[in-house]
């Protein structure tokens, strides 16, 4: 399912998807300009965690302010999807609740 | 004009403990004069651990009344204040520190405390999250720990409001009336009010209020500041300090870290104002001690200000010189922690004249003029 926007009166969007990142185990295609967010949102995923009580959670502010978007970045909880950028072999779980740090002998 | 039997002066932890604690010995003729609102002095600003582990034997007693009172504070008062005994983890990085934490613990346990002494390999092995490296030893009791500062402060406020005492907010003290040797009364900036008995419980403020009776209380003010992370799942159940490493650390029930340091620098006066030189120099050494941190972030900064005295031990008690003025003040930093207990001593002392759960003459204004001070190591 490809969402990008392909023609747009003023922007022009560059660049071919030449990265591969992991959503929850599954191999993803990226161009290397994407956030995790805009990634994520052109390969069809919309929720990107889910809170303590179960409701779905997903881009909103995109310009890193309301903690909507966090996500899991290879382990590191709280990551916000829509101001990281992805990168080659990345591994991005969805963050249910509050994020888990990480300590040595859990790496 | 208004009468009351006390009036107190502070609407912090402290004030507010002093009027709970009064009117449930049933005295409500009680007014609390707060000069901003509740908990926006040092209370609402500190870090909020509960501990009795103390070097000073008349603190650790003092420490283990309050944590009586902090168990059933929700019995009490009727309000969840989030406290939780998770424990205090005491750590020690010099060989000093750790020479006078087994002296402390020895004391300890005399009173009747339960404490451990931990290697680092047994604090590495219970909490692997710490870096233990150049940590000489820990002690850690479990029934400290930490609640919400606010909660408690508005948890006194509301059940000695209940009970029938007044609290004035916005309500700023300007002077204190005393005619041959006694208080009779307080002036306001909401009017004027007749009373026996004036508690300076001001904190930060509480050298000018007690120049208002005449009486001078050996305090200082200074800043002191925190910084509070985002939210994380609750993993870190104890509290954390260090007073050669200079820092402690919880975390709060939903899951933010809140740490702080002091800092030898720091000029004396009220100041609120927050620093860059914290925050990098407390994420610096924080991230090292506490590896996890490196991928947290940061929210917000604040500051509240110490009441120290000489000592670094709290001035409680009534004056001698001036009937009716008594003053719970000079906390230095563990006024939190010691409020239900200095409030129910002060409230016995004064409806009947004194204590009957914990002694508090320790703390009377008169060790200075004496000489009998015992410096307080405990504290960051």
């Amino acid at each position: 399912m490809d969402r990008r926007i392909k023609s747009h009166p003023i922007l022009e969007f560059e660049g071919e998807e030449t990265v591969t990142f992991y959503f929850e185990g599954t191999p993803l295609r990226a161009k290397p300009s994407d956030t995790i967010a805009s990634a994520l949102i052109a390969n069809g995923i919309d929720i990107f965690g889910w809170t303590e009580k179960g409701r779905a959670r997903g881009f909103f502010c995109a310009i890193g302010k309301c903690s909507s978007c966090l996500v899991v970045v290879n382990g590191t909880p709280n990551i916000r999807a829509c101001i990281t950028k992805v990168k080659e072999g990345m591994k991005v779980e969805r963050q249910i609740g509050r994020g888990m740090p990480l300590w040595e002998e859990k790496q | 004009m208004k009468e009351y039997r006390v009036c107190i002066i502070g609407g912090g932890i402290i004030g507010t403990s002093i009027a709970f604690h009064l009117a449930k010995l049933g005295e409500r003729r009680v007014a609390v004069f707060e000069r901003s609102y509740i908990s926006s002095g040092a209370t609402g600003r500190c870090g909020g651990g509960i501990r009795q582990q103390w070097s000073a034997r008349m603190n650790v007693r003092l420490a283990m009344r309050s944590v009586k009172l902090f168990e059933r504070f929700e019995k009490d008062a009727g309000f969840d204040i989030e406290y939780r005994q998770g424990g205090y983890l005491l750590m020690a990085f010099t060989e000093e520190e750790a020479e006078r934490f087994e002296r402390n613990v020895k004391m300890q346990r005399e009173e009747g405390l339960d404490v451990e002494i931990l290697s680092p390999k047994m604090v590495k092995e219970r909490y692997p999250f710490i870096n233990t490296e150049n940590l000489i030893l820990a002690t850690f009791c479990q029934t400290d720990g930490h609640a919400n500062p606010h909660l408690a402060n508005f948890g006194y406020a509301f059940a000695a409001r209940r009970l029938g005492v007044d609290i004035y907010t916005h309500a700023e003290v300007k002077d204190i009336i005393v005619q041959n040797g006694s208080v009779m009364g307080i002036e306001s900036s909401i009017g004027s009010f007749k009373c026996d008995v004036v508690v300076n419980a001001a904190g930060a403020w509480s050298k000018e209020v007690g120049k208002m009776a005449g009486i001078d209380i050996p305090t200082t003010s200074y800043r002191h500041q925190i910084f509070v992370t985002e939210s994380l799942r609750d993993f870190f159940p104890f509290m954390a300090i260090s007073f050669d490493g200079n820092f402690y650390i919880r975390q709060t029930k939903h899951g933010q870290m809140i740490m702080g340091q002091g800092d030898p620098n720091e000029k004396p006066g009220v100041n609120r104002n927050v620093t860059y030189e914290f925050l990098k120099s407390m994420s610096e050494k924080m991230t090292k001690i506490f590896p996890f941190l490196e991928n947290v972030r940061i929210l917000r900064q604040w500051a509240g200000c110490y009441n120290m005295s000489p000592d670094a031990q709290p001035i409680v008690g009534c004056s001698k010189k001036v009937n009716g003025f008594c003053y719970a003040a000079g906390f230095s930093g563990h006024g939190f922690m010691l409020a239900p207990a200095v409030g129910e001593a002060l409230a016995e002392l004064i409806i009947k004249g004194s204590t009957e759960h914990v002694d508090i003459s320790f703390l009377d204004i008169d060790r200075f003029e004496k000489g009998e001070v015992e410096i307080e190591g405990n504290v960051v």
